[in-house]
């Protein structure tokens, strides 16, 4: 059962809650490789539509995206590359299983951020919510501003830098990749983390179980140097490095083979 | 390895001849390894002078190696492999690669792989795409679009319920 509610044109089901709509909104201005489009009153999945439209069938590689009122899950899914401007704020898990684009957002985000990105670039120029890069596998995650608690929870990989401070359990059970943190963290830091690095420049309020600091290396130095080169950030002078303590390494070492004999 | 059929080339030999995406088969077979999966090897497993020139910073976004940052020269079955991780599985590197260039030839054959087509996870997209989307994705521009006609799978006796 589909109904149109009576403020919009927008498709809702019997519960208020899907938006059957399949078709593109087409409003979108485009000039050569070049579009923008006014995101006001559509919804979300309009929203996405329209921006897979236009990158993946008009040959569109540069796409603003004005007024996105803080709407859930915009640009998620993306797997071309391009280049994205979101001129104001992202609600939840913007951005999240991208595969590709570089994206610039010059408001705030909410939760998950990025979420599973798998490759690209995302900037916020503003604070990130909670979960900010959560389970991230490749690409670079800059946050200007703030990051909420649980930053990179599950991490697989790639780079999240965070220009002012981190909530607490930052690093949580992080596998793979590296964080950038140039304030202070909360506690819990790299809290049952597995493996990859944080690196953070200002205060530590408490490690989490397993998390021990590390030596900076030439390697570490370069990495960090590197990415505030390529972000225009400002560095701060020290950077403190945090690794996996192995403590709770219980791995069995006929794991690889075992698996190969059960599949 | 288990045993590879369907095949124009084996696990420990190069293949002569180009592949032809034709040929693309989805296999039913258990094993994890790219060689069993696919059912062939790529000749660029072989010879090193056929990922030369691959560019790895055209191929990847931002202003440096992004997420091929974190692809590394791996060991698979003692000899060198690179993860695939868009089919979970190894690609075993059978040229000699020269010292100290380890991670660099593992992603240029990683890039190989994947810009030519001949990742089994990307294969899969032709079947179980639910929606319209590049096949190959972020390493090669222009490619066919796949998941426009997605026709979800049905189960033999198996019947909708009415509620």
């Amino acid at each position: 059962m589909e109904q149109v509610t009576p403020k919009s044109s927008h498709r809702v089901d019997h519960r208020g809650l899907a938006e059957p709509d399949t078709k593109a909104p087409m409003i979108a201005t485009v000039a050569g490789e070049t579009a923008e489009f006014d995101a006001a009153g559509l919804t979300p999945r309009q929203i996405n539509l329209e921006a897979r439209r236009l990158l993946y069938t008009e040959g569109v590689t540069e796409l603003t995206i004005h007024n996105p009122g803080a709407q859930h899950s915009i640009a998620v899914g993306l797997l071309t590359r391009c280049r994205i401007t979101i001129n104001g704020s992202l609600g939840y898990f913007g951005c999240g299983l991208i595969d590709g684009p570089e994206i610039h957002i010059t408001g705030r985000v909410g939760w998950s951020v990025a979420e599973n990105m798998m490759s690209g670039v995302v900037v916020i120029d503003k604070n990130a919510g909670s979960l900010t890069g959560a389970a991230l596998r490749g690409g670079d995650l800059v946050v200007r501003g703030h990051a909420g608690a649980r930053t990179g929870i599950d991490q697989k990989g790639g780079t999240i830098i965070v220009g002012g401070n981190v909530g607490s359990m930052t690093g949580f059970m992080m596998q793979r990749g590296r964080q950038i943190i140039c304030g202070d963290a909360g506690q819990g830091l790299g809290d049952s983390m597995y493996d990859g690095q944080l690196y953070v420049g200002g205060k530590v309020a408490a490690l989490g179980v397993d998390c021990v600091e590390a030596e900076m290396t030439d390697a570490d130095h370069e990495l960090i140097d590197r990415k505030f080169r390529i972000y225009r950030m400002d560095r701060p002078d020290t950077f403190r490095k945090f690794v996996c303590g192995k403590k709770l390494w219980n791995y069995d070492n006929l794991e690889p083979t075992e698996r190969k004999l059960v599949l | 390895m288990s045993e590879v059929s369907e095949s124009s080339g084996t696990s420990s030999g190069p293949v002569d001849l180009p592949f032809d995406p034709s040929a693309r088969r989805l296999t039913t077979r258990q094993g994890i390894d790219t060689e069993e999966l696919t059912g062939r090897t790529f000749p660029y497993q072989f010879e090193r002078s056929l990922v030369d020139d691959v560019d790895l910073m055209a191929a990847t976004p931002g202003e440096d190696l992004n997420w091929l940052e974190d692809i590394h020269m791996m060991s698979e079955d003692g000899m060198n492999a690179v993860f695939d991780r868009y089919t979970n599985a190894f690609l075993k590197i059978h040229f000699e690669v020269p010292e100290g260039r380890e991670d660099e030839y593992a992603r240029k054959v990683l890039i190989k792989h994947l810009q030519e087509g001949n990742s089994y996870g990307i294969w899969l997209k032709h079947k179980h795409a639910k929606f319209a989307q590049p096949e190959l994705g972020s390493w090669l521009a222009g490619s066919a679009t796949v998941g426009e006609n997605y026709v979800a799978p049905t189960l033999d006796g198996w019947e909708k319920p009415i509620h």
